[in-house]
């Protein structure tokens, strides 16, 4: 019987810390404003992060810090999901109306959270704010990309460029491929199954579909439209013309031929370790790969060129991005502004931009020496000849595009395995495209 | 003859557990050596089956970058506070239904069979609606609510198992003697059951150990956060961080592993009793 | 459910079953149903509602309800057939595995030898640690690049180039039905192990003698005795390998070419890409038939032998 009651209070004694705990976390929850002694309400602002890392977090907390410091009536709490599941968490806590100020919004979730009425709009606050006018094409183009409205100012863009190994490049007296025919020419002299050497890092798992679409996009040449980026100029899809075929072929080719077998199935991740670990001699990534390939290469081992064209010399590139929209429902609207337009000074944004690896929104930043040399530099390049190399908007806009990107997946596993045609799948793609636009019309 | 034929059965026998032991502990052990590896070493090629050198920095590392003591007492209150109180209500529920035959009984077992037949997923949504009208999303309390009605089902289907295996006769002597039906369950039958009574709790102990999905949805701040969170941060854009991944993984298998070792006798024991009726 | 168990009418199994009696099997069942009632039942019903709307996180102002769509769109999709068909090889590999290899390593260990306490602490082991980070460790010692199995059959001369264990079609239903064997042996080897230690010895002898010899003696003497424990533990296995996405969706996402999703992460995939709710739902309904059907025949054909305790 003692036995029994000692389990009884020893267990106990959790149940009532749990208790005193919890009491301690509730504020959090409740958030708003809380009265202090001396009248003067403190306001509390709560703000959720998606594209976490460790080392964006501290730079984020420590940017927090200084804004709190020039608005002592405010707090900020910033909440940090893991990676993975932080957009299907904002959506659960906007579902529910849980308090939040504060969101980052990225391109592919934006036109769904405007959709749900979940964001404010920022154009009256952008209108009397001064940094507006610095903001590049591309930021403006993003913070505008749906209907026209300013929904999120956004923190960055991502661009991809090509990453080449130059040792490897340089032993063999070859140079950094200038279009897609050339990337698998050179991928080939490159590749060696037998040392576990290839010439290129394939994406066929998660986010395959961004690179079926630029090499489809690329052999549409000029026809693309830039802000509708799965059509033509002339109302046809890229996947409907005789270049998507090809477009396809060579794809499929340059997995078969050019990339390790593993890569069917790699993400993010496994395609940039498999030109970190030495795997792999090209790879086409955003900036924020920079660092991670600087501090895994050893300098001269490695360089950056612009992205391969497709036969007409266009190529194109997705203007990605992500950054701070504020809630429709938040209680502390103008707060919640300050905070953003802070993030989003000229100053705050260079760092950030630095800490995460993506182009900084603001035209002051070219001066920046930072982003005008060294792994940065065929960004400006790119930039110089906007006929050559056309940026496009994402079409994420579309409801079938979460279809899309798990047919990128699928379907293009199954072809580059073989078991459908490229005639196949551009048709496919090509009907799911028309059907899309049709819908989205009516 | 006979005796050639056993020591040779004796050596496969040996032979099969010396194998699966291997197989079996050699991911525990690859998690060991992985969190003593300087980072660097940690993907190097060739593979190293066993450190070139030993560091402790990445158990520093992940008590310095998060706070990871924070998240093993959240971790233990949580899911101690819910095996207990899963415990205390699947004890009354499994008693009555293994003790009494009644009308209903059969379906009652079957809602609770049939509870773990459904996808954790599908009512999530609805879950989380409900836990924010009640004010407890980003609380230790909404946690511990619903790891226990996790833990209900199962915990009653297992201890109406052990009850059946407790013969009627010593409640009755109980009852005779005066005790009220609760009193006879609480002086008599639990002590006999203490064997069977730690095997669950140990069950659902690390079921919520373990929980991912919902700590992470319902869960907002870094004072709150469970060890499985934590560790789901470890996945970054670039890679696992294996290095705190391991030894976040090495520091959270050592409590449940500790907790088994202490009660072994205790389930083995408590699930010999179980066992004949499941 | 909280109404019938209060109202239940008589409780007939002693005659001085009274009112005491009849509260107190409420109260006991109480707590326990009205909680599983309200915060699982209640919540699942609210999401089998969603399967029969146009609900996705697209546009949630166009929930609307759409009857069977959902349910034709599913079923009309080749991949979910896969995933089905995929489903039953999971479920059934890895339960004849599980269970062959945790009722041989529980016959081994009936027997008391020295270390044994040790030996059953380390098979304890894999059930110490999440499905979700069993499947991230096992993704990487499948590594095509960086993987220790390649490593080690290379090492051995098996092989001489790294087999792509999760990215071919051909291996990826191999590779995640090994790690979750070596997952589950654990479950069938501790709880067949109590349920050997409880069988007599007596009767075991008894056949003994009368010159039954020793696998005669498992199948006639043994097997029948822990029926009851092997039916219920086969029956929770099932339901749990079906219902368990974590590992596939850890070490290979449904991937690749959708060649290892099951019903389980092609649910998890509906909601991932697109957020689509409804279709999730839907596939989740459709797991749930099959697991129900599947419950209600097999407690059927138990009852039937009288072998089970349901």
């Amino acid at each position: 019987m003692s036995k029994l009651t000692k389990v009884a209070s020893l267990v106990s004694i959790p149940v009532m810390a749990s208790m005193l705990a919890a009491c301690g976390g509730n504020g959090g929850s409740e958030g708003g404003a809380s009265g202090e002694s001396s009248g003067q309400p403190k306001v509390k602002l709560t703000m959720i992060e998606s594209l976490s890392s460790p080392k964006r977090t501290e730079f984020l907390k420590q940017a927090i810090g200084e804004f709190e410091a020039q608005n002592p009536g405010i707090t900020v709490e910033l909440i940090t999901p893991p990676l993975e599941s932080a957009d299907s968490k904002i959506n659960q806590m906007f579902s529910a109306k849980q308090t939040l100020d504060v969101v980052e919004v990225r391109d592919v979730t934006v036109k769904q959270f405007v959709n749900n009425g979940y964001l404010e709009k920022l154009d009256s606050y952008a209108a009397n704010w001064p940094d507006f006018s610095t903001l590049t094409a591309s930021a403006l183009t993003m913070a505008k990309d749906i209907d026209n409205t300013v929904y999120y100012i956004p923190y960055g863009i991502y661009q991809r460029q090509l990453f080449y190994r130059k040792d490897l490049f340089d032993a063999k007296g070859l140079s950094a491929p200038k279009t897609w025919e050339e990337l698998y020419e050179v991928g080939k002299k490159l590749t060696d199954p037998a040392q576990n050497k290839y010439g290129y890092s394939f994406r066929g798992g998660s986010g395959a579909e961004q690179y079926i679409t630029q090499i489809v996009q690329d052999y549409n040449g000029a026809n693309v439209n830039p802000s509708d980026s799965v059509f033509n100029k002339d109302g046809s899809n890229i996947f409907s013309t005789p270049g998507a075929v090809e477009a396809l072929e060579l794809y499929k080719k340059i997995y078969k031929e050019i990339s390790p077998p593993d890569s069917a199935n790699w993400a993010f991740s496994e395609q940039v370790q498999g030109f970190t670990s030495g795997t792999t001699a090209m790879l086409i990534q955003d900036p924020d790969t920079i660092e991670t390939v600087a501090s895994s290469l050893e300098e001269g081992q490695w360089a950056t060129a612009p992205l391969p064209t497709g036969p007409e010399g266009v190529s194109h590139f997705v203007l990605g991005s992500a950054g701070w929209g504020m809630t429709s429902y938040s209680e502390h609207k103008e707060e919640a502004w300050k905070l953003i337009s802070f993030l989003s000074s000229p100053e705050q944004n260079l760092k950030f931009a630095k800490t995460s690896g993506v182009i900084p929104i603001h035209t002051t930043a070219s001066e920046d020496e930072f982003f005008k040399t060294g792994a940065y530099a065929p960004y400006i390049q790119m930039a110089q000849e906007p006929d050559k190399y056309v940026g496009v908007k994402p079409f994420t806009n579309y409801k079938g595009y979460a279809l899309y990107k798990q047919n990128g997946i699928e379907k293009g596993q199954a072809f580059i395995f073989g078991k459908i045609s490229a005639q196949d799948l551009a048709k496919e793609f090509s009907d799911f495209w028309n059907k899309e636009k049709a819908q989205q019309q009516s | 003859m006979r005796g050639k034929a056993y020591a040779a059965e004796r050596a496969v026998r040996l032979l099969v557990m010396a194998v699966y032991l291997v197989v079996m502990v050699f991911p525990l052990y690859w998690m060991l050596i992985t969190s003593l590896k300087p980072q660097k070493d940690i993907f190097s090629l060739p593979i190293y089956y066993w450190p070139k050198t030993f560091t402790l920095a990445n158990y520093e590392n992940i008590f310095k970058i998060t706070k990871f003591h924070v998240y093993i007492f959240n971790s233990v209150i949580v899911s101690l506070s819910a095996a207990v109180i899963v415990l205390a209500v699947a004890t009354l529920s499994s008693y009555v239904l293994a003790r009494h035959k009644f009308r209903g009984s059969g379906q009652i077992m079957f809602f609770f069979f049939l509870t773990q037949v459904i996808p954790a997923f599908i009512g999530f949504a609805p879950l989380y609606l409900m836990l924010s009208k009640m004010n407890l999303v980003n609380t230790t309390q909404g946690l511990i609510l619903i790891y226990t009605v996790m833990g209900i089902p199962f915990s009653t289907i297992m201890l109406k198992g052990f009850f059946q295996r407790v013969p009627s006769s010593l409640e009755e002597a109980a009852q005779i003697d005066g005790c009220s039906r609760l009193g006879a369950l609480i002086r008599v039958i639990l002590p006999v059951m203490l064997p069977g009574l730690s095997a669950t709790f140990i069950f659902s102990f690390v079921q919520n150990w373990n929980e991912l999905f919902f700590s992470v949805i319902v869960i907002n701040s870094e004072h709150l956060k469970t060890i499985p969170v934590a560790m789901n941060s470890f996945i970054t854009k670039f890679d696992v961080d294996w290095g705190s991944m391991s030894a976040a993984t090495v520091l959270s298998v050592i409590p449940t592993m500790i907790l088994f070792a202490l009660c072994q006798r205790l389930i083995v024991q408590g699930l010999t009793q179980g066992a004949e009726k499941g | 459910m909280n109404g019938s168990d209060r109202s239940v009418p008589a409780v007939i199994d002693k005659p001085r079953n009274s009112r005491s009696a009849i509260w107190f099997i409420a109260g006991c069942l109480a707590p326990a149903v009205l909680l599983v009632l309200v915060f699982t039942y209640y919540p699942m019903l609210r999401g089998v509602t969603m399967a029969f709307q146009n609900y996705t996180l697209f546009d949630l102002s166009d929930a609307r309800f759409v009857g069977f769509g959902n349910f034709k769109e599913i079923l009309d999709n080749p991949q979910f057939i896969t995933a089905l068909k995929n489903s039953v090889y999971w479920v059934f590999f890895s339960l004849i595995c599980q269970f062959v290899l945790g009722f041989g390593i529980a016959l081994l260990l009936k027997n008391r030898f020295f270390g044994r306490g040790f030996y059953q602490g380390m098979i304890f082991f894999p059930w110490a640690m999440s499905g979700f980070l069993i499947g991230l460790i096992w993704r990487w010692l499948y590594n095509g690049q960086i993987g220790v199995i390649n490593n080690l059959l290379i090492k051995i001369g098996l092989i001489d180039t790294p087999i792509p264990f999760l990215s071919s079609p051909k291996w990826g239903m191999f590779a995640v039905i090994t790690a979750n064997v070596w997952y589950g042996i654990a479950f069938f080897a501790i709880m067949l192990l109590a349920a050997l230690q409880s069988v007599p010895e007596e009767i075991s002898e008894a056949a003994e003698v009368d010159g039954a010899n020793r696998l005669q003696r498992l199948f006639r003497i043994t097997i029948p005795y822990i029926m009851p424990t092997i039916l219920t533990t086969v029956i929770l296995r099932i339901i749990w390998i079906m219902n368990f996405p974590d590992l596939i969706y850890a070490m290979t996402n449904g991937g690749p070419a959708g060649s290892t999703h099951i019903l389980a992460t092609y649910m998890m995939d509906k909601i991932i890409f697109g957020g689509d709710y409804g279709k999730a739902s839907a596939v989740g309904v459709v797991m749930m038939v099959v697991l129900v059907l599947f419950m209600v025949f097999y407690f059927a054909a138990a009852r039937r032998e009288k072998a089970g305790d349901f």
